[in-house]
């Protein structure tokens, strides 16, 4: 291009107008409907000595929530093993079974069975070998614009085979157990991206933890199942869920006749570590 | 393959040659029409014989006409909206070739524009669900932050739906937003966003001609099912040189147009790119002026005349979204496109072109923080030949018939660990496959009053090796794996797809249509967001991933009033798609081999009508457009296998747009739209689990978001003959659209529970300034 067809370039200028995109968020009133009462049913069995815990209870509507959902009490319920072993567990509060007998031992498959009202709700689990923690240790974090808080890592080896799933749980000594250290109420790891490597997870705790306290870590093996179950429920977390997610939907389950709700092995590691 | 695909073509064009031949005393009129000022061909502009009524011919997609009628003297009209109508008398005795340059219409000052000649075409021809915008309408009409944009334009047209608040994704008719088939240049375009959706790929400043299909379309498109939107650029001012250009909050634009042989060839360039990272250059804080957040695009074409018989064009697209935080996170992301078009003219009446076309669609992703830092990359990648004839019959007939044939390479997925990561290297095998195609179509007045377009369109989708694929059991499993060499064909889906329309004039301002359109599709998106994003991922067709089928029918009533000045139409239309895909709940869709046991195949439909009230001209132009409709999944994996809702389910959509010439200073124009909320999901229970309160959910999309409606308004001030400044207010009454509404624990009473909405887009005012040279 000729720089004479240029006829004439005119001057140009422009108002910047300070436009900052701020998304707002403010509480609603929705209408819900009410959704006839559904069974939900927690198990669990690990590799630590029991007695390990059934949860039965109803759902009940979403903005009339109370810290005491209508429990199911009368239920029969029975834990069983692949090698013959069988427990039937024993009412010790409203809506909360304990077993007895039974000893989890990981490599067991792992099955409980419900009835209640006359419908019987069933499901497995399977307890795969126990991963360990090889060592914990936690930096304390300062630095521009990020609050002051503690890295604590989590070093362990995932085994060389792949299908390795996990749960980590962060607590601290100060907090009640259903309170995170870092927002965040359970980790999931897949070895899907990572299989046979040694593992580094970094948590990062904010303004919740303190110099003193002492944070216990858990490293839950769990089975497919259980990893697709808590991976489902965190999709539906609000905290956790994006503005543009997929439909939400109840998680993907383990048991059977429509429970709301999971039965999961798992075999667990422990660390401590006290922050100074 | 090939060789069936060039005897179809062979029994195809002997059925072409022994149509109705010319008989004594006929002879073929034929050229190009033309922008008299800048030589730019146009499309769809009309030629009549005055003296025959019923006799005319449209120009098509490069301008070319061809009409053949009896000798004698006539006159001819050349009409386009916004220029002058062009009248001849033309003594007819022989073949001619005549190319028309038409002036466009000055707008005068402080006076009403008084048109000629209107051209009736939308009530005459056998469109139907067929929309076009004109590039000024689509600087006219206000957007978010003044960035002028094709695909925010085409949502306020009826039966078009925004995917999102700001999104440039759109939903036709009840189809998902991986079902438009958006073409540039003849070029797909894979993923047609910027800015994470809010803007499109598309520069306004280089574009000629839109046009978007939403039924009753043409045997020459195919691949998706539920609508086509075909953009055209412009070739580039061939006489002489000249430019323009925008400066925005957002973006700034430049482009630059010229001949390289003066009436012979031309070419034009036009480039955008935003500035946001500039400024986030300037802050102290580290994290951000580490960051970077930009993107760019660049039009490019030239063209050549070679001859009275041959056009060449080259034209290629090249753009890049860039948005990364210091080295922890980023995104990438652009198309490349390139198209190679030689438009050729066998004797006077059968027009061809014959494209080349490469075309490039590639994402990465950086995640991960500390020791699990890696790169996602993922793609598309098209070789694409496609010939497409055009065949003027006599009595104003044409019969179009042409093959394409795509090459694709699938990219589903690349892991790269970044150094020192704990991040395995993985990638999923590449895809390869051959789609092609065959079709033919023609148009014809059956009776005096009907016009019949009748077509067939031949697909063929073969999935070729190497390649491992594996069966799956009821639960997902896989239950064997099936190894291909290299070049075998896997698996093979045919498709015949017969598209009718047929128009009953009424009168001269009135008539009748109908259509019916069957669609394939081969390709699949697989998302994990309600928007588009750019790691959607496309796939194939394969062993487990059936083609989706789409039938429609669509039937209106069209009708102009007061000389052509006003254009309505009434439509209704009921579509049906098989084999759309959706997800089983927690689907993981990236990196993942075993992703087609993750999916789920369901019918789909949508019904409804549309009413449109449009004016094209005058001094107060615009539209209003009122959609009702409805849109239903049925998955039997989903909602226990009852229909329910589709998320862009909208019962009631409205768009009013309104553009206002004041004088040769003042322009103004304002856009309302209004639409039922979107079905979603919410709880309608809860209970305790692991310590948390979880809602329990009783149903796929039973619940309304709140009604979206919203003002815009825009005001150009003319400041001289090559520039102007352009105000806008997005959202004027300030309406807090809800953009999601989420339900959780109360943060400061955990036995309590609350609804949470979040609004993204209040009141925005914005400035551009626009220039010309």
């Amino acid at each position: 291009m000729k720089i004479e067809n240029i006829k004439y370039l005119l001057p140009t200028t422009f108002i910047l107008l300070g436009i900052a995109l701020n998304s707002c968020q403010e509480v609603v009133s929705i209408d819900l409907n009410k959704a006839d009462p559904h069974i939900v049913i927690e198990g669990i069995i690990s590799d630590q000595p029991g007695p390990y815990v059934v949860k039965v209870s109803m759902t009940g509507n979403y903005f009339e929530p109370s810290l005491y959902f209508p429990p199911v009490t009368d239920a029969q319920i029975v834990l069983t093993d692949d090698n013959g072993q069988r427990d039937t567990l024993k009412e010790s509060d409203q809506g909360t079974y304990l077993s007895t007998t039974l000893r989890g031992i990981s490599g067991r498959t792992y099955s409980m069975s419900v009835v209640s009202k006359g419908k019987i709700y069933s499901a497995s689990s399977f307890m795969p070998a126990k991963v360990l923690i090889d060592s914990i240790y936690a930096v304390a974090r300062t630095g521009f614009r990020s609050e002051p808080g503690y890295d604590i890592y989590v070093l362990f080896k995932d085994p060389p085979e792949p299908g390795n799933y996990y749960r980590l749980n962060a607590k601290s000594s100060t907090l009640i157990p259903a309170d995170s250290i870092d927002g965040r109420r359970y980790r999931l790891y897949t070895d899907k991206l990572t299989n046979g490597n040694e593992m580094t997870e970094r948590i990062r705790a904010g303004g919740q933890v303190q110099p003193g306290d002492t944070i216990t870590l858990e490293l839950l093996s769990i089975d497919k199942a259980s990893y697709d179950y808590f991976s489902t429920l965190r999709d539906i977390l609000s905290s956790d869920r994006s503005p543009t997610s997929l439909s939400p939907a109840n998680p993907n389950t383990n048991l059977s006749n429509g429970s709301l709700g999971y039965f999961s092995a798992f075999a667990m590691d422990t660390k401590k570590i006290v922050l100074k | 393959m090939k060789k069936q695909s060039l005897s179809i073509q062979l029994i195809i064009l002997t059925f072409i040659l022994t149509l109705p031949s010319v008989s004594q005393n006929r002879f073929t009129l034929s050229g190009t029409i033309r922008n008299g000022e800048t030589g730019e061909v146009l499309i769809g502009a009309t030629l009549l014989v005055k003296e025959l009524p019923g006799v005319g011919v449209t120009s098509n997609a490069y301008g070319f006409y061809s009409l053949t009628f009896p000798e004698g003297t006539y006159t001819i009209l050349v009409q386009y909206l916004g220029f002058k109508t062009r009248k001849d008398t033309l003594n007819f005795n022989d073949n001619r070739l005549i190319n028309y340059d038409l002036t466009p219409e000055p707008i005068k000052l402080g006076e009403v524009v008084v048109s000629g000649e209107r051209s009736n075409a939308n009530v005459t021809s056998t469109e139907i669900g067929v929309n076009k915008l004109e590039v000024k309408e689509i600087e006219s009409i206000p957007v978010l932050l003044g960035e002028k944009d094709i695909l925010k334009t085409i949502q306020l047209l009826p039966g078009i739906q925004s995917a999102g608040e700001g999104s440039t994704g759109f939903y036709a008719r009840g189809g998902g937003t991986d079902q438009n088939l958006i073409v540039l240049d003849e070029a797909p375009i894979y993923n047609s966003s910027h800015l994470l959706g809010f803007l499109s790929v598309f520069n306004s400043d280089a574009i000629k001609d839109v046009k978007v299909m939403t039924g009753g379309i043409p045997a020459e498109y195919g691949g998706r099912l539920s609508s086509v939107l075909d953009i055209r650029t412009n070739d580039g001012n061939n006489k002489e040189f000249g430019g323009s250009g925008g400066i925005g909050l957002l973006a700034s634009r430049l482009m630059v147009e010229g001949p390289i042989v003066k009436d012979q060839g031309s070419f034009i360039i036009s480039g955008r790119r935003t500035y946001a990272d500039l400024f986030l250059k300037l802050s102290s804080d580290t994290t951000l002026n580490r960051a970077s957040l930009y993107f760019y695009d660049l039009n490019m074409k030239a063209n050549y005349t070679l001859g009275d018989k041959d056009r060449l064009y080259l034209s290629g697209y090249f753009g890049r979204d860039n948005f990364a935080f210091s080295n922890t996170f980023g995104f990438n992301w652009g198309n490349t496109t390139a198209t190679l078009r030689w438009n050729h003219i066998f004797a006077n009446h059968l027009f061809s072109n014959t494209s080349l076309i490469y075309s490039d669609y590639e994402y990465s992703n950086t995640i991960g923080v500390g020791t699990s830092q890696f790169q996602i990359t993922s793609g598309i990648q098209d070789l694409n030949f496609k010939t497409d004839f055009q065949y003027f019959t006599d009595a104003s007939g044409t019969v179009k018939f042409g093959l394409n044939s795509i090459y694709h390479t699938f990219l589903p997925g690349k892991v790269t660990s970044i150094a020192g990561s704990i991040i395995n290297n993985t990638a999923l095998e590449n895809k390869f496959a051959l789609e092609n195609a065959l079709y033919v179509a023609h148009e014809i007045d059956m009776i005096p009053g009907v016009k019949v377009n009748y077509g067939l369109r031949f697909s063929a989708f073969s999935l070729i090796g190497p390649a491992h694929l594996y069966d799956y059991d009821e639960y997902g499993n896989i239950s064997d794996t099936l190894t291909y060499g290299s070049g075998n064909i896997i698996k093979t889906y045919v498709s015949l797809e017969p598209r009718l329309a047929v128009n009953i004039l009424l009168n001269e301002t009135s008539s009748l249509k109908t259509s019916y359109t069957r669609t394939t599709q081969y390709l699949h998106l697989l998302s994990n967001s309600t928007t588009t994003n750019p790691s959607d991922v496309w796939v194939p067709s394969t062993n487990n991933v059936k083609p989706q089928f789409a039938d429609q029918i669509d039937a209106g009533y069209f009708r102009n009033f007061l000389d052509n000045e006003y254009e309505a139409s009434l439509e209704l239309y009921y579509k049906r798609m098989q084999n759309v895909i959706d997800y089983k709940n927690g689907a993981d869709l990236q990196i993942n081999p075993t992703v087609e046991a993750l999916l789920l195949y369901g019918t789909a439909r949508s019904y409804g009508a549309e009413l449109l009230v449009r004016k094209r001209a005058g001094r107060l132009s615009g539209w209003i457009g009122y959609t009702l409709s409805k849109t239903e999944e049925q998955f039997d994996q989903i909602n226990n296998g009852n229909p329910f809702p589709a998320r862009q389910d909208r019962t009631h959509d409205i768009s009013i747009v309104l553009i206002y010439n004041h004088n040769s200073e003042w322009n103004f124009s304002a856009t309302w739209v209004y639409n039922t909320g979107n079905a979603v999901t919410f709880p309608s229970g809860n209970y305790w689990l692991d310590g948390r309160l979880v809602p329990y959910y009783t149903e796929r999309n039973g619940y309304r978001m709140p009604a979206y409606h919203r003002l815009d308004l825009s005001a150009t001030w003319t400041l001289g003959p090559h520039s102007n400044l352009n105000f806008s207010l997005y959202n004027a009454y300030n309406r807090m659209n809800p953009y999601a509404i989420n339900f959780q624990q109360d943060p400061n009473d955990p036995n309590k529970t609350q609804a949470v909405q979040t609004t993204f887009f209040p009141i925005i005012p914005s400035v551009t300034y626009n220039f010309t040279f």
